[in-house]
């Protein structure tokens, strides 16, 4: 209740706001409306820039979409049908943002192979071609030779734009002379967006977005398709643009190519900037702040300054111009903000959590050995589903793998059997994660087969290859570093989940259930591996050993069948990595699930493999019970050394 | 004018805008090469170049064509003055904009150059003001085919032709040597291909940092010189557009390449002229972006540049 009353207040204040205007006859409400209208596109881009963390360099080409969108279809100028009636506006909004949304998704499609700053550039192309199209399709003439096949065809009005633009349309509402109906008009659809904003960012589909910015690769490996998440991500945040793109149009009465340039780009980007992207509010201040500084306080100073010249006599104050600085300043607003506060005003600061003596003892202390009550009953009911036949769950047969010229793996056979733990040792650059790559699918086999469960992973994505049945863990811990415990697991149960757009906004009761059982969920999961009680921690301040977990409780939450462990004992002491070696075999022994493990720890690896595979040199040089690769001679010669089993003897009777 | 006429016409604007192109695509390939940022600032320093390049020539009240004499002394002073500004605001962008950022994210000190870009833009536009600005005619223009070879043809070719040519190619030739024969070189090459194992041999990574942005920088002004010289004409914003181009040569090569961002400088600076020409000037932007979008897309390490997959 308590917190409901500054936004009860804020809404009487945002309603009352107009009728004080006029009663103090400010004349404030036309500019303010602009400013929300820019607000708007500030928070669509977010979604792109500050959910999904592709740099946006040309997203007032979206703008200009939606503001064409509904300049062509409800405006006379160049005939459209749907000029003139009563209801144009109200359909043409709708329109405008599917068109725009569809230009979204046209646009971001060429840059889905391209990450980082090559994907600025080509939204930065984009958004230069987009206005230059504007100019010159409002005059086409097409010539071969001294055939004219078109000639001077109008498609976008060119240089002059498009004049008039259809107004909305409700009985006795003055929409044509009085600025306080659009001021509402605005409000409620900024208002209708920030509330469907704020729920697809707490659903499935806003912590999709979040992984894909953390880290792209670790996101596809826990089964969040990469693809069709930016593709949302362009094609929503340019629906929001098309909304505010048509009011804009149908405000301003005329659009002309000129109001949709790169540096429209940039202010909305300062204002994501400014605020901290990915964060709602601070969009929503960033916003106000840029435009309050541009269209009011760049002027009064001017005004001030020229009073204060004027009255001290120096002529160079008396006709200075600050509004001339204006790019100068959101330059430096630029650069001040990054080399000073990167999250923005209102972001989240993100800094590592200082070693405190407390840390330090934690380290020492030993991790709780994970105990067979503590397993969620929804891992064991999925277990039990499973069949028990006698097929191996994975059979990967002679796969090749080359770099350049370097065979990587040569002709791997691997079978890994139901409910077996299966150890894949060798020495460095031997090719063990390399085919833990080919097995997840981050890198394409050149030659060989791979049956999961009946069939066959080649040519998967790595996301499918996680629906199918098989999570893996990191060598070097690839955490989504800046979200929650909590919602690391939650990104894991991604693939298991339902809910699409309509949903996460409108959140009918499957939805709300749906989401509930997945929280439960990923919290027994946490409370399993020993990090209860830890959920709301940002994963980058765990500490090393709690890292390391939380990555298998993210492999467990996609529900896999076979699990890949790169070595997951890495920098552990011994005795976290003996409660690691109980907490495998439990998930054995107790889920049936199959595991797959590349590890340096001979004690780790030896203890609880079924059997194990040697590579070297990516090919396979033995296979068998843990004793008897012990003794391979081939293998002590090329990975466990000679004189390792005198060193394991000797270590035997010392116990 | 003959059609064959006039492709050899366009084909030597190209060249000579090629030429430009190619300058400015260095210092962006140098500087991604070696920290992995796209500078979005460069093409401002350009524009600078000639503004300052400009003023040296004020300064050293040379305002009329250049006579023998002066073309040998005043001329490459103007080159020294004029690069040894532009290196020197080129490291100065560097050591504030971009050095507190090198241990954040990628997109931090892109958002930067960004930042500075506008800044370096206003403050021409304050300097200059927002109409054209006239550049002398320092440079004696003669049309060579007719004057030195009597030949009578449509095709003009001046001095200021062989101006571009004579000074770009010792230029690249200069950066080749030093960045392929001298200890300076090697320190760039090893920074570039891994930071933290150049460091750990012994390199003072940040001073080779800063001397990639000075040679990138002294490039850039060499470049605005020589633009000016050639069009005669200055404006504050052309820094973004020149630099645009350029970055989609650098691009177009292979970003970190060096010959590729030479030759794909050339490369946009056919293909501008060729559009102006044959399609419509007004087309050009779009066609030169469609080209570097469709590169990205589909050969996203460029025309030369090699494939460096992620390690996982």
């Amino acid at each position: 209740m308590r917190r409901g009353l500054p936004w009860t207040a804020l809404l009487v204040a945002l309603i009352l706001y107009p009728f004080v205007d006029r009663a103090l006859g400010f004349q404030t409400v036309h500019a303010v409306s602009d400013g929300m209208i820019y607000v708007l596109l500030a928070l669509g881009l977010n979604i792109v820039v500050g959910y999904a963390g592709l740099l946006d360099l040309g997203y007032a080409a979206f703008f200009a979409i939606g503001a064409y969108s509904m300049g062509l279809l409800n405006s006379p100028v160049l005939g459209s049908p749907l000029y003139g009636h009563p209801w144009s506006f109200w359909l043409c909004i709708w329109l405008a943002a599917a068109v725009s949304a569809l230009l979204g998704v046209v646009i971001g499609a060429p840059t889905l192979r391209v990450r980082g700053d090559y994907l600025a550039i080509i939204t930065l192309g984009f958004g230069e071609i987009i206005p230059v199209a504007i100019r010159n399709l409002g005059d086409v003439t097409v010539e071969i030779g001294s055939w004219r096949p078109i000639e001077r065809l109008n498609l976008t009005g060119g240089e002059n734009g498009v004049n008039p633009v259809g107004r909305p349309y409700l009985p006795s509402v003055p929409f044509e002379t009085d600025p306080v109906p659009w001021y509402f008009l605005i409000l409620i659809i900024g208002a209708a967006s920030l509330w469907a904003m704020n729920r697809l960012r707490d659903s499935r589909l806003g912590r999709a977005w979040m992984a894909i910015r953390e880290d792209e690769t670790a996101a596809d490996c826990t089964g969040v398709n990469p693809i069709s998440t930016k593709l949302l991500a362009f094609a929503l945040g340019a629906s929001f643009s098309g909304f505010a793109g048509s009011v804009y149009a149908a405000k301003l009465q005329a659009i002309t190519p000129g109001a949709f340039e790169f540096q429209v780009s940039i202010m909305l980007l300062c204002m994501v900037v400014l605020g901290g992207a990915g964060s709602l509010k601070g969009v929503i201040l960033g916003g106000m702040l840029i435009t309050l500084f541009d269209r009011v306080v760049l002027t009064q100073t001017t005004f001030m300054v020229r009073a204060f010249g004027r009255t001290t006599g120096v002529t160079a104050l008396a006709t200075a111009d600050l509004t001339l600085w204006r790019w100068f300043f959101f330059g430096l607003g630029l650069v001040l903000v990054m080399l000073l506060r990167p999250e923005g005003l209102v972001g989240r600061r993100v800094r590592p959590a200082p070693i405190t003596a407390a840390d330090l003892e934690d380290g020492l202390e030993v991790a709780p050995a994970p105990r067979v009550d503590a397993i969620p009953a929804w891992l064991r009911e999925r277990a039990q589903g499973g069949v028990a036949a006698a097929t191996p769950i994975l059979d990967v047969r002679g796969v090749t793998k080359r770099f350049g010229g370097v065979i990587a793996l040569n002709e791997v056979d691997l079978l890994v059997p139901r409910g077996a733990i299966i150890g894949l040792i060798g020495p460095n650059g031997a090719g063990k994660t390399t085919l833990f790559n080919v097995v997840t699918g981050l890198v394409r086999p050149d030659g060989g087969r791979m049956i999961f469960d009946g069939g066959s992973l080649v040519g998967l994505r790595p996301n499918a290859i996680v629906a199918r049945g098989i999570a893996r863990t990191f060598q070097s811990i690839r955490l989504f570093q800046n979200m929650t415990v909590l919602e690391n697991v939650l990104v894991g149960e991604h693939c298991r989940l339902a809910a699409s757009v309509p949903g996460a906004v409108l959140r009918p009761p499957s939805v709300i259930a749906e989401e509930g059982r997945a929280r439960v969920r990923a919290r027994e999961l946490l409370a399993f591996v020993g990090l209860g009680g830890q959920e709301d921690e940002l994963a980058r301040n765990l500490p090393y050993g709690d890292q390391r977990r939380l990555e298998i409780a993210r492999a467990l939450a996609t529900e896999p069948r076979l699990l890949l462990l790169d070595e997951p004992s890495a920098g552990m002491n011994p005795r976290e990595a003996e409660t690691l070696t109980e907490l495998i075999g439990l998930l054995r022994r107790e889920l049936a699930l199959s595991v797959l493990l590349i590890e340096h720890h001979m004690e780790v690896v030896m203890g609880i493999s079924d059997r194990i595979t040697v590579l070297d040199y990516g090919t396979r040089i033995a296979e068998g019970t843990p004793a008897a690769i012990q003794r391979d001679p081939r293998v002590i010669e090329a990975y466990l050394g000679t004189g390792y089993e005198q060193d394991l003897a000797g270590r035997e009777s010392a116990r | 004018m003959e059609w064959w006429e006039v492709l050899v016409q366009q084909t030597i604007n190209g060249l000579t805008r090629g030429a430009v192109f190619a300058l400015i695509a260095l210092g962006y390939t140098m500087v991604y090469g070696i920290i992995e940022l796209i500078n979005f600032a460069h093409g401002d320093v350009f524009m600078l170049g000639l503004f300052v390049s400009l003023s040296w020539f004020t300064l050293l009240g040379a305002t009329k064509t250049l006579t023998g004499l002066q073309l040998v002394t005043i001329l490459p002073l103007v080159f020294l003055l004029t690069m040894l500004t532009t290196a020197a605001l080129n490291v100065a962008i560097d050591r504030a904009a971009y050095r507190p950022l090198r241990r954040s994210t990628r997109l931090a000190p892109l958002i930067t150059a960004i930042g500075v870009s506008f800044m370096l833009e206003n403050v021409a536009l304050l300097w200059k003001g927002p109409a054209p600005i006239a550049y002398p005619d320092v440079f004696p223009s003669v049309d060579i085919l007719r004057e030195w070879f009597g030949v009578d043809s449509a095709i003009f070719v001046t001095t200021k032709d062989l101006l571009v040519v004579g000074a770009t190619i010792p230029l690249m030739l200069a950066l080749h040597y030093f960045v392929s024969r001298t200890t300076w070189g090697k320190a760039m090459r090893a920074t570039a291909q891994d930071r933290e194992t150049a460091e750990a041999m012994g390199i003072n990574v940040e001073r080779t940092i800063l001397m990639t942005f000075f040679i990138g920088g002294a490039l850039a002004g060499a470049a605005g010189l020589i633009q000016g010289m050639y069009y005669n004409i200055g404006q504050w914003w052309m820094g973004y557009q020149a630099g645009l181009r350029a970055f989609t040569a650098a691009v177009l090569g292979g970003i970190g390449n060096m010959t590729g961002a030479a030759l794909g400088g050339l490369f946009i600076g056919f293909l501008s002229a060729w559009s102006d020409q044959y399609i419509s000037a007004r087309w050009t932007n779009a066609i030169v972006f469609a080209i570097l979008i469709l590169v990205l897309v589909f050969r996203p390490h460029g025309l030369m540049g090699e494939q460096t997959p992620e390690k996982v």
